[in-house]
């Protein structure tokens, strides 16, 4: 199977009330619990060992232009190994952006499920709304996106092989994405 | 200011009093003095490769279109139509060979001219109303190129770049000149911070101090293994002209393995040597040195670290990166940070590939340094803006005794083949040096600024 096709979409969104669209919104809640929770080495068990998370950087351009994300460059373009570094160094004591930690909420919503060409993966599309809050001084920020993900059916469990964030910001309001969308 | 004397001379004797950290009136102070007669960084040229090439960039408060023109020249025109003010130019990128302005329609080539105007006869009487021939929109008081970094100056009178950045060049050219191509760059990435300016930029320029502290983490999950505390001292850091920066110590070799050990593959060696002076190589290659993160006056850096970016057993496979990034005030307690990856154009592409990813896990808005930086920065910020940081200097005098003696003799310049004052071991000698022209330009007078009457005869 090649990349280009892992995931592609089949047909229109899958009925609420399907079974699939039931499990894939389930995974993006109970993902959402363990971000929220900061419990990072769950966190990377839900993912495949080819995970490919990626966050453009979103770009102003004119309407027709053909493109709104930056080309060659983005905030997170992850691999298992990259993201373990970054889960490896939260569980360090020198952390020090996320000690104190932040209070976060990640709110996921829009869910829309949608049917693969093999019974392996499901494309799911979410919309994330992420609220961090640190310390007493400054305001919170907040961080909104689409997520464009791929969900594999490993075993007993899904696991997220695929994730494009689409941030809607073309400049975080964020001091850093010491965080995961 | 009552008592600006006070604060700079406090400044100038390395006592920081800490509400610079966060002043309404110093930033005012800033933005009149500073600001406007600095050479600032607005894009690297491989942004706009190709004619009709734009991107759209902030100078403080001013936006510019920085174009590649029809002839290949580059421009930097103040994105406001001259007519009734609106932003000709709203996207941030892109190729256009004309700007139309979305309000009444006039429009400009991308050299600026104006070229188009609705009912120029009826509206006008033509030229004798508005003379539109020979109208541009207006060109950045002043606009120069160093390896490809363009900086536009709002003084018309400031000293030429090569000349402000003078010895600081040759420290650049290890960032920016890589091969006769020199350097593509990617990005930015663009995120605000609670933080003034300043902060960044001085830790940038000398703060070797806080890497084995800030960053442990770094060492202890296997990324970068430079940056333990013994290592870190037997770095050098250097001032020159209008930047200075850190260094790595490496262990012994000739210039091949020293570039071989950070990571550079022998083809990137071999362009190098073809662009670098007998004296950048024997810095690296004789001395033992070589660059990590720099800073040049007022609010641009650098850095150039090597970490291990390969899944793998072999801690000796790390890989170099680049990135500049630009410290871009908003107010005396926010700045937007514009981070860009700069690779050598001729590297391999899986040398860019790999470089890219060391960026990406070490730097920018993602990045594992710079995380915890931010997080000091923002609480200096936030602590330095109430009365109590009034009545406090803080000690910025590392590696001077009470008399002014240094702890440590200055490297000879058989030990340290660049220009400028170089030392070993822990000091602030370049924050020093960086806040001591931030105090020389808050005591010049205000440039001066002509306006221009378009269109009209008189």
């Amino acid at each position: 199977m090649t990349t280009a096709r892992l995931g592609k979409p089949v047909g229109k969104p899958l009925p609420f009330s399907d079974t699939r669209h039931l499990e894939a919104h389930q995974f993006l809640v109970d993902e959402a619990y363990l971000l929220d929770a900061q419990h990072y080495d769950a966190w990377l068990d839900t993912l495949t060992d080819d995970i490919r998370y990626l966050m453009p950087v979103r770009v102003t351009t004119a309407l027709g232009a053909g493109f709104d994300t930056s080309p060659g460059m983005a905030h997170f373009d992850e691999d298992k190994y990259s993201l373990s570094r970054r889960v490896a160094r939260f569980a360090t004591e020198h952390a020090w952006t996320e000690d104190p930690p932040s209070r976060m909420r990640h709110f996921v919503t829009n869910v829309r499920t949608f049917a693969c060409e093999d019974d392996a993966h499901l494309a799911v599309e979410s919309a994330e709304l992420l609220y961090r809050s640190r310390g007493d001084v400054n305001e919170a920020a907040l961080v909104s996106c689409g997520r464009q993900d791929v969900l594999r059916r490993c075993a007993d469990q899904w696991k997220l092989a695929r994730r494009t964030i689409l941030v809607d910001e073309s400049v975080l309001r964020m001091q850093n994405l010491a965080v995961f969308l | 200011m009552a008592d600006q004397r006070s604060v700079l001379d406090n400044v100038r004797r390395g006592m920081i009093p800490a509400h610079i950290y966060n002043d309404r009136e110093l930033f005012e102070l800033e933005k009149e003095r500073l600001f406007s007669r600095a050479w600032l960084f607005v894009a690297h040229e491989s942004e706009i490769p190709q004619d009709g090439d734009y991107v759209v960039r902030r100078a403080l408060d001013d936006s510019f279109i920085i174009t590649r023109d029809a002839n290949g020249d580059i421009r930097a025109m103040f994105n406001m139509c001259l007519h009734r003010g609106m932003q000709v130019c709203r996207a941030e990128l892109g190729n256009a060979s004309n700007f139309r302005c979305p309000y009444h329609g006039w429009t400009y080539r991308n050299d600026g001219r104006l070229t188009g105007l609705p009912f120029h006869r009826e509206a006008y009487g033509g030229d004798d109303g508005f003379q539109k021939g020979g109208q541009s929109l207006l060109p950045a008081p002043n606009l120069a190129s160093y390896n490809g970094l363009i900086f536009v100056n709002m003084d018309p009178n400031a000293q030429p770049l090569e000349d402000y950045l003078g010895d600081f060049r040759f420290y650049l050219d290890f960032y920016t000149k890589q091969s006769r191509g020199g350097l593509e760059v990617h990005g930015p990435q663009r995120w605000r911070i609670k933080a003034n300016w300043k902060i960044g930029a001085e830790n940038f320029a000398g703060d070797m101090y806080h890497t084995p502290h800030t960053h442990a983490s770094i060492v202890e999950i296997g990324l970068f293994r430079e940056p333990k505390a013994q290592k870190r001292k037997d770095g050098a850091t250097y001032w020159a002209q209008c930047g200075g920066g850190t260094t790595y110590k490496l262990p012994p070799g000739n210039f091949d393995e020293r570039m071989r050990y950070v990571g550079y593959p022998d083809e990137m060696t071999d362009r190098v040597k073809g662009v670098w002076t007998k004296q950048q190589q024997q810095l690296v290659g004789e001395d033992g040195f070589m660059i990590s993160a720099a800073s040049c006056f007022p609010n641009l850096s650098f850095v150039h670290n090597w970490p291990k970016v390969l899944d793998g057993a072999d801690d000796t496979n790390v890989l170099p990166f680049i990135s500049i990034r630009l410290w871009q005030p908003i107010s005396e307690n926010e700045t937007e940070v514009c981070s860009w990856f700069a690779v050598d154009s001729a590297a391999p592409p899986d040398y860019k590939k790999n470089s890219y990813k060391a960026y990406l896990m070490c730097f920018g808005s993602t990045g594992m340094f710079e995380q915890d930086d931010v997080e000091n920065w923002v609480s200096l910020t936030n602590t330095a803006g109430g009365s109590m940081a009034r009545r406090l200097l803080l000690n910025s005098r590392m590696g001077l005794l009470g008399d002014d003696r240094p702890v440590v003799e200055p490297l000879p310049p058989a030990a340290f083949h660049g220009p400028g004052y170089a030392q070993v071991g822990y000091n602030e000698n370049n924050q020093r040096a960086l806040l001591r022209l931030w105090a020389d330009h808050l005591e010049l007078p205000p440039v001066s600024a002509t306006a221009t009457a378009l269109g009209t005869a008189r």
